[in-house]
């Protein structure tokens, strides 16, 4: 159990790096940046349910996995078109 | 013990290429080599996140769940990451078809000097 969370806290604090490139990087690196984000979120969402045990959590992790990809569009067509 | 020790494994190749992917979108030039260390972000350290749950759990809902939102995610990666590509070019060309200088062509190259090429207009 303490393994999941001790990930989850890892994969957290590997997110700092890409929270320094959507900062200091230019509008596509941010972009760029929000995908790993997201996609490391997912994973955190659902280590995290599985080290508290808590089945019905699972819920978010698959929820935010199929709004990565729509959200991820609507970021990807705004920068596109020139936020 | 032999389960916990495949899931302790599983969990740190799962973190270690987190690490590897958030340190080269850091440390990369630009916005198209960044976006190659998202993908492996997005679909392996998934699967062994998957994996770690599966051998701890058996067939079980939690299981159930991460493989659902594994699939998801392996299936949009690529998607959204030539989505971003073409993106950004269009940002910095206006438009992406439009290609790099090339040296001439000879007449027998051009796709539209051949029989039955359809010619693109130009936007």
């Amino acid at each position: 159990m303490i393994s999941f969370i001790a990930a989850a806290m890892a994969m957290l604090l590997m997110l700092v790096p890409a929270g320094v490139t959507m900062i200091r990087g230019t509008l596509a690196d941010a972009v760029v940046g929000y995908e790993l984000v997201t996609s490391v979120a997912v994973m955190v969402l659902a280590l995290l349910a599985e080290g508290f045990k808590r089945p019905s959590l699972f819920e978010l992790p698959v929820l935010l996995a199929v709004l990565l990809y729509g959200s991820g569009l609507v970021f990807v067509r705004a920068l596109e078109r020139g936020l | 013990m032999t389960r916990e020790i495949i899931t302790d494994v599983l969990l740190a190749l799962a973190v270690l290429t987190v690490a590897g992917a958030a340190l080269g979108t850091a440390v990369m030039p630009d916005a198209y080599a960044r976006l190659h260390f998202v993908t492996p972000a997005a679909v392996v350290a998934p699967a062994g996140v998957t994996l770690a749950v599966f051998v701890r759990e058996g067939l079980d809902y939690s299981t159930g769940a991460t493989f659902i939102a594994l699939v998801f995610m392996v299936a949009a990666s690529p998607f959204l990451s030539h989505a971003t590509a073409r993106a950004i070019r269009v940002r910095e060309r206006g438009d992406w078809h439009q290609a790099a200088e090339r040296p001439a062509e000879t007449s027998a190259d051009r796709p539209a000097d051949k029989p039955g090429a359809r010619v693109r207009e130009p936007r």
